[in-house]
């Protein structure tokens, strides 16, 4: 986001001779991550919570926002201190969490909590049935099948010279991929993109009554038509993930199978979380190609090589990461970089935040793929929860960059970096809609 | 037989983590993590995907073990600050009655 950052930021104003640490704690005592300004350019924000204050109550939210690297890192690291379950479940739908629920159970054939957003040990059982199906070397596999995807998408768009970066190419990509995956041959992607929004919406603590119950009934539709495949598979098992779900079995594991709606939620779960982050990832990089040429370039230079290409997917994670703010809750009362926090603190974990820490990764708004430590940054967080589907995101990404670079050149923006709208949400940096032009390669 | 392998894991330390009578057929990775041995984190589970359970390999054993596959070689290259011409992800060996004996150091992982 080097280009836009550079722009006054933030709801605070600015005033000139101003030092950066007034500037910071002005904005820390006037600000929300909600406030819409804040939430699509968040860089300065960030910055000054982890220069003040580190752990910050954000007032609105009513939760402590996590920003630096090595704190982060302490949560991620001890999950029954810091709990997903608490920390999730009082995101979820937060405010109208009773409404919610009995629209899911009138409409939607039940509310199905997500097995995977669970603690330990309980956590380890549900993990252990899903990891294989997500390695390294498994996912390899799917390499031609996304490059054709891929192939076939940017084939729909590329004689017009200009496109919509979400609408024409992440978001169909992204969902064609999962749902071969899952095994799902016709679906309407408009629908799944509507859903996908629907269910993050519920952790993203900007949404109000109105659009809940839009939501809810949304993720009826999503779960009433992952019941009926889920049905079938139990009867007809296929070579697909959602057969893999149904009929799975965790051996020697006192509870080896999945009850019907654990395997929803994680249906539910896989549908959603393949598809919404992965395609921000891939609009990020292409609003990247538009606002930095030499980004561009590099990107052409790294295309034919693995190493680099897998580089250059690292270092994009890293410098913008799609999923900016998952919830914790403490289980008990603990000192956190400094601050001491009661039992039952709500945080949300800034993972941009600690990308961009400079003693970490130094120089952290230029795009360099040549950092000895890639690895480290938490866009995939990190600890028992981190991103299951971390292969497959990648592959995919891998391969579209590798596929738009071969095929255009000369991107840019068609309207000013500054017009872009965000979707209104704490727990993802997605970009709603991104008009490119580009010229194609010969 | 069936009386297992023997492995050792040298922590960040220097302190020695000897397993005797290893059931060969699990990973490395998976016995370090069943004993909490330190720098052991193994995230993903072992899906050769965030290099947490990065190893150096003695280099008597380093013939055995066999260097990093493609893909395990690109995982390692994302922590090319700590990588080593014996680096390995110990989630991609595979216990074995030949790596009897096996010796390796943990690698640090920066947190």
């Amino acid at each position: 986001m080097a280009a836009a950052e550079t722009q006054v930021t933030g709801s605070a104003p600015r005033e000139a001779g101003q030092s950066p640490a007034a500037q910071g704690s002005a904005l820390l005592g006037s600000a929300s991550l909600t406030d819409p300004a804040i939430s699509a350019q968040p860089t300065a924000y960030y910055d000054a919570m982890r220069a003040l204050d580190p752990v910050h109550y954000d007032e609105k939210l009513r939760m402590y926002l996590v920003s630096r690297y090595e704190d982060i890192q302490t949560v991620q690291r001890d999950p029954i201190t810091y709990s997903v379950e608490h920390g999730y479940k009082a995101q979820y739908a937060a405010g109208f969490f009773e409404e919610f629920q009995q629209i899911l159970e009138r409409d939607g054939q039940g509310y199905f909590p997500d097995a995977i957003m669970s603690d330990p040990p309980y956590h380890t059982r549900i993990r252990k049935l899903m990891d294989n199906a997500f390695s390294a070397h498994r996912v390899r596999q799917l390499e031609p099948l996304i490059e054709t995807i891929v192939r076939e998408t940017i084939e729909g768009f590329i004689d017009r010279g200009e496109c919509d970066g979400v609408k024409d190419f992440a978001v169909p990509v992204t969902i064609r991929v999962i749902c071969e995956q899952l095994g799902i041959d016709v679906y309407d992607a408009d629908k799944i993109q509507r859903w996908s929004i629907a269910v993050t919406q519920q952790i993203g603590r900007m949404q109000n009554r109105e659009q809940m119950i839009a939501n809810a009934r949304d993720i009826c539709d999503l779960q009433n038509f992952l019941i009926a495949h889920m049905r079938d598979r139990e009867a007809n098992p296929r070579e697909d993930m959602i057969s893999d779900l149904v009929h799975a079995r965790a051996e020697g594991e006192d509870n080896p199978t999945l009850a019907f709606g654990e395997a929803v939620s994680l249906v539910r779960a896989l549908m959603i979380a393949g598809n919404e982050t992965t395609a921000t990832a891939m609009s990020n990089m292409l609003y990247i190609l538009a606002t930095q040429p030499e980004v561009a370039e590099l990107l052409k230079e790294s295309a034919d090589d693995d190493r680099l290409l897998s580089r250059f997917v690292e270092e994009l994670l890293r410098i913008e990461p799609p999923v900016r703010g998952l919830s914790r809750m403490t289980t008990r009362p603990v000192e956190l970089g400094g601050r001491s926090l009661p039992e039952g603190a709500h945080l949300l974990l800034m993972y941009a935040s600690a990308n961009d820490q400079q003693d970490v990764f130094p120089c952290s708004r230029t795009f360099d793929m040549e950092r000895s430590n890639l690895g480290r940054h938490v866009s995939f967080g990190g600890g028992p929860h981190r991103c299951i589907g971390l292969s497959l995101a990648r592959m995919e990404i891998r391969v579209a960059a590798r596929e738009v670079i071969r095929r255009m050149e000369d991107f840019r923006l068609t309207v000013p970096a500054g017009d872009l709208k965000y979707l209104p949400t704490v727990a993802t940096h997605s970009i709603e809609c991104l008009p490119i032009a580009f010229s194609k390669r010969a | 037989m069936a009386m297992g392998v023997t492995v050792t894991f040298v922590e960040e330390g220097g302190a020695e983590r000897k397993f005797e009578g290893v059931e060969p057929s699990q990973s490395l990775m998976e016995v370090g993590r069943t004993h909490g041995v330190s720098g052991i984190l193994a995230d993903c589970g072992g899906a050769c995907a965030c290099a947490t359970c990065h190893v150096y390999v003695d280099d008597a054993w380093m013939e055995k073990v066999g260097s990093a596959d493609a893909i395990e070689a690109e995982m390692l290259d994302l922590v090319s600050e700590f990588q080593k011409p014996n680096s390995r992800l110990s989630c991609q060996i595979r216990l074995r009655e030949e790596l009897d004996g096996l010796r390796v150091e943990v690698a640090p992982n920066g947190y």
